[in-house]
């Protein structure tokens, strides 16, 4: 293969890596509060990126605290849309910065009440580190250097921007927010030998104690609420296919474990609070030729059976996205 | 200027605009207030807010009986020291607060006192799928009474939202009217009406 073609595929892969493999979101119901960003991560040979992806969030069931798997009520319909927009950009050779802003539309129908609301999520900032100065993809494997693997590590901060539960809503439909700052420490590791690619996200977030005097519409006496520490593990593979004109397809299939721990309030765990999940993801992006435009499909399903998951909604996820690369 | 620039400030200003006009009142979260801003109320008033005396209700059960809230206090056919109602839509919260309550706070009170324990499905719009719902979360033969909330009568009159939990004396005093949040504030409540 000649030089610059395969130095061009190696830019391609890095880039697609990059885009597809980082750190999954986490999608919650609208009545626990929806509407949370992930990361962007931006690829070593860009400058700026812009992303924009349409999230449909479909909810079939629930697990119980005890991992059950329970039905929402007959004639129930619940889904939540999310437009995400997202901008990365490079601060310095080994620096990125990027913020996800998600706009959150809640379409509930129970028997006995149907509910359409929208409104601004939590939005998420990022500082990424990337611990190599070179891309580490590689098609063969024939020193131990060739082995070395990409690390990003990094911190995210969430800013309550989304519409809580301690604003003046008149119930858990309109929420689009958790109400809470968040920050995540997120360690992500890739390695690509051509075609394949295998990733590794793993993130701890501590939430931010704060005051709350207000449920809802109703002020209270207040008091001092914490949301449990979260930790998030992802793995990833995925396989490119380079078409004749240099466009690729990537398809990837990843795993998600993510945790939250209890709340507490005025440092009494509430036990209703804190979930676990476990999910599967599959996705498939088309790059084009001057690796500038990314266009993603992709679907995140929560196994829908008893202990896959506690206290939360099983859902399904659909994404289409959008991203634009400035090289 | 290159098409990328172009490109690039146009959809900065677009997204931009976007989310400026999407922004609501968020500073609530951004800068949370320790204040107290609840407004005084006048004791003894009818009303929705602990100290206020409640109004009169009338609502169906999930067995088809009807619910009076005169009948639960001192002068009724059956009076009870207190009358908890928990405004729930079986939701995977809601759940952990009514087992919570079901296995923590009202083993508490089982031999002390006499507590009618009442969960307000506010959500299911009609008798039968309320009865379902109750069924469903395992409450049918529980000393829960549930009751539907169909035309929302309480959740209207008590200011009500998913997970709210409200105390009510046998004078019809309202005790508590908050989120369920931990259970201690509702122990204690009843705890210290019990031992007056």
């Amino acid at each position: 293969m000649h030089e610059q073609q395969r130095g061009w595929r190696q830019i391609k892969l890095a880039i697609i890596a990059a885009t597809l493999l980082s750190p999954t979101s986490l999608h919650a119901a609208s009545c626990c509060g929806g509407g949370s960003s992930s990361s962007l991560m931006l690829p070593k040979t860009a400058t700026a990126m812009i992303d924009l992806s349409i999230n449909q969030e479909i909810y079939n069931g629930f697990w119980e605290a005890d991992g059950t798997r329970a039905e929402y009520q007959q004639g129930s319909d619940l889904k939540q849309f999310r437009l995400n927009t997202g901008f990365a950009y490079r601060l310095a050779d080994n620096w990125q910065t990027s913020i996800v802003m998600p706009y959150t539309w809640n379409r509930n129908k129970y028997s006995g009440i149907e509910r359409n609301t929208h409104g601004l999520g939590d939005t998420s900032i990022s500082l990424l580190y990337e611990a190599f100065d070179d891309i580490t993809c590689v098609w063969k494997v024939r020193k131990l250097s060739d082995l070395k693997p990409s690390i990003y590590w990094g911190a995210s901060l969430i800013l309550p921007t989304g519409t809580s539960p301690y604003d003046n809503v008149p119930d858990d439909f309109d929420i689009t927010g958790r109400g809470f700052y968040r920050v995540d420490g997120t360690l992500h590791v890739e390695k690509t030998i051509y075609p394949f690619t295998a990733a590794v996200t793993f993130s701890h977030g501590v939430h931010i104690k704060r005051s709350v005097n207000r449920e809802k519409s109703n002020y209270v006496e207040p008091y001092n609420k914490q949301l449990g520490n979260r930790t998030s593990i992802t793995t990833a593979a995925s396989y490119t296919y380079f078409m004749e004109s240099l466009d690729t397809l990537t398809a990837t299939l990843s795993y998600n474990y993510l945790t939250e721990g209890k709340s507490t309030i005025d440092g009494v765990k509430d036990s209703a609070s804190g979930f676990k999940k476990n999910s599967i993801s599959t996705a498939l992006a088309w790059s084009d030729s001057d690796n500038q435009w990314i266009l993603k499909l992709s679907w995140s399903h929560t196994i829908d059976r008893d202990n896959w998951g506690e206290n939360f909604p099983i859902t399904d996820v659909f994404t289409t996205g959008v991203s634009y690369v400035f090289q | 200027m290159s098409s990328n620039n172009l490109l690039f400030r146009y959809l900065t200003f677009s997204i931009c605009l976007f989310y400026l006009t999407a922004c609501g009142d968020i500073k609530n979260d951004l800068l949370p207030s320790d204040s107290d801003l609840r407004e005084s109320v006048e004791s003894g008033t009818i009303g929705h807010r602990p100290s206020q005396i409640s109004a009169e209700f009338q609502v169906t059960s999930s067995e088809g009986d009807l619910f009076t809230l005169s009948s639960y206090l001192e002068n009724g056919d059956t009076p009870t020291d207190a009358i908890v109602l928990y405004f729930t839509m079986w939701c995977p919260i809601c759940l952990g607060h009514s087992d919570h309550m079901f296995n923590t706070v009202m083993p508490q009170f089982r031999d002390r006192g006499d507590i009618t324990f009442v969960l307000v499905d506010h959500i299911s719009g009609s008798i039968a799928l309320t009865r379902a719902s109750e069924i469903a979360s395992g409450y049918s033969d529980s000393e829960f009474i549930t009751l539907a909330d169909t035309e929302h009568t309480l959740l209207n009159q008590f200011h009500a939202s998913n997970g709210t939990t409200v105390v009510i004396s046998a004078t019809g005093e309202i005790l508590l009217n908050e989120d369920y949040r931990t259970g201690k504030n509702l122990i204690k409540v009843l705890d210290d009406l019990l031992a007056q």
